[in-house]
């Protein structure tokens, strides 16, 4: 099967799974998968238990907050840059208003009201 | 509590009780109440007629947690628009220790260049607050990091300190008021809107407070305070981003950079991009990384003031481990990094502390050296270039004051178009083409651009925009009215802005502020009375901005960012005139 590269970047501790050449504070992988796999492949490709993971964006797109990832299965593409925080990290509402996410956690986010938990 | 008036036209004063109007006024309230009721709308903000108002915050004083908030407002020389700029710092515990509602600063000098300070003191015998005026001469032309020793070691390791730097001396539209941090440190700020010059307009170069002797602060129901202040640091306690080792107070506000970033809402290279490829090298995450490397161990971040629990200031330490500077917030990170093509932290850390030294705000600072760089002043990305701008600056040649004169002005004098600015306040380092709703705000405040102006608790909450779509214009319009108003309540009571993080999410954390509120003042207020009490602040605002020419007609972003698609999204601000004319058209 077709191989697809995506940009990867984890940030915080997340970094420790980026690899031996990672600094401390984020790592930048360009990792190459099967065609049609999805953010949930990508993630047992490199280890990182999706639990640790907190804010993540798809191509600039908010995909996932702490507690809500309804982008498991989002499936990716070549060239993708994916995102990923530690569960420090913080958005808040009002910073966040009216950027894009994808349809995934949009559609989430409208099902749970627009409230958002940090847990 | 004391309503204290310094006329510094002949250096006297007068100590009366407050009107019975400010008694549930605090900070902002109280600043654009005085503001809007006695400075004349068409006055020049450096002349006689200005009165710059300090106010601490209803809370400030007491065990509420992160309450250590001062107002300062006035007319303001930067947007000719009222302005309230916010600080922490143990000198809006010590006037509200003083038992001090307002201290308003009117009138100016005959002489020109004579400055003074206020000693600022408890009378026992007369059971008021009392100032003495000193000579201040020996102050002038100096780094704030070398006068602050010498006040200290005037006055006693005890006393809190309100000052301005050279900026304000020189006159700058870019000058803040300086306050001493939890050690004595020149670094805490009133940053915004140029309030360092209004102060000096007036010949007033330090307020120097001692409450020693001065009663304990009477609580109207102590209990009922006790429980919502006990609410309130719960929630604080229990919430990720504000508990101890949380996000705040290991990463710092700093955490922001790499997110705006992936999100494409880091404005790079004065607004020309929303991502900048040397992002994750300035990060919080990389300022934790850095600081424990320099310091061989952890180090976690410290409170700006007394009684902060959240503490998320920080000290860049140098390659050797000594300090640097404390502190590299995230909207100093990125206005002199991100924003001018700056990726190293030594170089952001050294000109936060040249705008501590002179008494800049960094914001405004680093997007005036973004729009030089544009001018082809200096290229972006060159770092030492923009440190000896900051010091330009704070010499006074020719140059730097013309950067003095901040953001808009420096776009003027060079003749550049990509001017990120908002009632001639440049913007915070998110990106409205990016984050619409931030836009909104930005575009609507009363401030000029403002980032703090929309603070908020959620929407759900406020139980606002329930029947509007918030993802449509008029729904934004809608939840970005509901935000400023409840930023002018917390603005007013006192609580730092970050609080809001927490009663975000929990929701006894916000009706522990409501009754820390009631316990102290013996009021009834309700979690429903939030935003109508901050609007009526921001009615004032309104009104004292119109009289003073600001209208409905400068509710906009300004044109390049209607035209310019942003990468990496390729998206241009296109919130209809009418959604950010209903903002307040409806309030
Ligand atoms: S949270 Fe940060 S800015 Fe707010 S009072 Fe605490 S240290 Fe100061």
């Amino acid at each position: 099967m077709a191989e697809i590269t995506v940009d990867v970047w984890l940030y915080g501790a997340l970094a420790r799974y980026g690899g031996p050449d990672a600094s401390k504070s984020f790592a930048n992988l360009a990792v190459s998968v099967p065609e049609g796999t999805t953010l949930r492949g990508l993630l047992e490709q490199i280890s990182l238990p999706t639990s640790e993971r907190g804010i993540t964006f798809i191509d600039g797109q908010l995909s996932a907050m702490p507690g809500l990832q309804p982008d498991l299965d989002h499936t990716l593409q070549d060239g993708m840059r994916i995102g990923m925080f530690d569960r420090k990290s913080m958005w808040p509402f009002q910073y966040r208003h009216g950027a894009s996410m994808v349809p995934e956690l949009a559609q989430a986010l409208d099902e749970r009201g627009l409230h958002h938990t940090y847990e | 509590m004391w309503l204290i008036r310094i006329n510094m036209a002949d250096r006297s004063y007068t100590v009366e009780k407050a009107p019975a109007a400010f008694e549930t006024l605090g900070g902002r309230g109280v600043t654009s109440t005085i503001v809007h009721d006695e400075v004349p709308p068409l006055s020049h903000p450096l002349g006689p007629s200005n009165k710059l108002v300090f106010s601490p915050g209803l809370l400030t004083g007491t065990a509420a947690p992160s309450s250590a908030r001062i107002s300062a407002g006035a007319k303001s020389p930067l947007t000719g628009g009222i302005k309230e700029s916010n600080a922490g710092t143990a000198w809006a515990q010590h006037l509200a220790n003083l038992g001090i509602k307002a201290l308003v600063v009117e009138g100016q000098p005959e002489e020109k260049g004579a400055y003074w300070m206020a000693h600022l003191t408890w009378d026992d015998q007369e059971e008021r607050p009392s100032i003495e005026f000193l000579p201040a001469d020996d102050y002038l032309g100096q780094s704030l990091f070398d006068v602050f020793p010498k006040l200290y070691e005037r006055f006693g390791e005890r006393v809190t300190i309100a000052g301005v730097g050279v900026s304000g001396e020189y006159g700058y539209a870019n000058s803040g008021i300086v306050y001493n941090d939890n050690n004595q440190r020149p670094n805490r700020y009133s940053g915004r809107g140029g309030m360092g010059a209004v102060m000096a307009s007036k010949g007033l170069k330090f307020i120097v407070a001692d409450p020693s002797g001065a009663p304990r602060r009477e609580v109207a129901d102590r209990e009922l305070f006790n429980q919502g202040r006990r609410k309130m640091r719960e929630a604080l306690q229990e919430h990720a981003i504000t508990q101890p080792k949380g996000g705040l107070n290991m990463y710092g506000t700093a955490v922001l950079i790499n997110i705006l970033n992936e999100a494409g809402g880091l404005p790079t290279r004065n607004f020309s991009s929303g991502r900048f490829e040397g992002a994750a090298k300035i990060a919080g995450e990389a300022i934790f990384e850095g600081i424990k490397d320099r310091a061989g161990e952890e180090v976690f971040n410290h409170g700006c003031s007394p009684g902060c629990i959240i503490q998320c200031s920080n000290t860049w330490l140098r390659p050797d481990g000594t300090e640097h500077v404390s502190c590299i917030e995230y909207e100093s990170d990125w206005a002199l990094g991100a924003n001018c093509g700056i990726d190293s932290l030594d170089d952001i850390a050294e000109m936060v502390r040249l705008c501590n030294a002179y008494g800049f705000d960094t914001i405004e600072t680093g997007t005036t050296i973004g729009v030089a760089m544009e001018a082809g002043v200096i290229p972006f990305g060159d770092g030492q270039g923009a440190i000896n701008l900051v010091e330009e600056m704070g010499k006074g040649t020719p140059l730097g004051r013309i950067l003095g004169g901040g953001t808009e002005f420096t776009g003027r004098a060079y003749g550049v178009t990509r001017v990120p600015t908002v009632k001639g306040q440049s913007m915070p380092a998110y990106e409205p083409r990016a984050v619409k709703g931030i836009g909104i705000t930005y575009a609507t405040s009363t401030m000029g651009a403002d980032h703090t102006a929309g603070y908020t608790i959620g929407p759900e909450i406020l139980a606002v925009g329930g029947d509007e779509d918030p993802l449509d214009p008029e729904g934004k319009a809608a939840l970005s009215r509901a935000f400023q108003a409840t930023t002018a309540f917390i603005d007013s009571i006192g609580h730092c802005l970050f609080i809001a993080f927490a009663i975000l999410d929990i929701e006894s954390g916000y009706e522990g502020m409501v009754e820390e509120c009631n316990g102290l003042l013996g009021t009834d207020w309700t979690t429903d009375d939030v935003v109508p009490m901050g609007t009526e602040v921001l009615k004032k605002e309104r009104a004292f901005n119109e009289a003073a020419g600001i209208g409905p007609a400068q509710d906009r972003v300004p044109e390049f960012m209607t035209r310019e698609p942003l990468p990496p999204h390729n998206q241009v601000f296109d919130v209809p005139d009418e959604a950010l004319d209903s903002v307040y058209g409806e309030l």
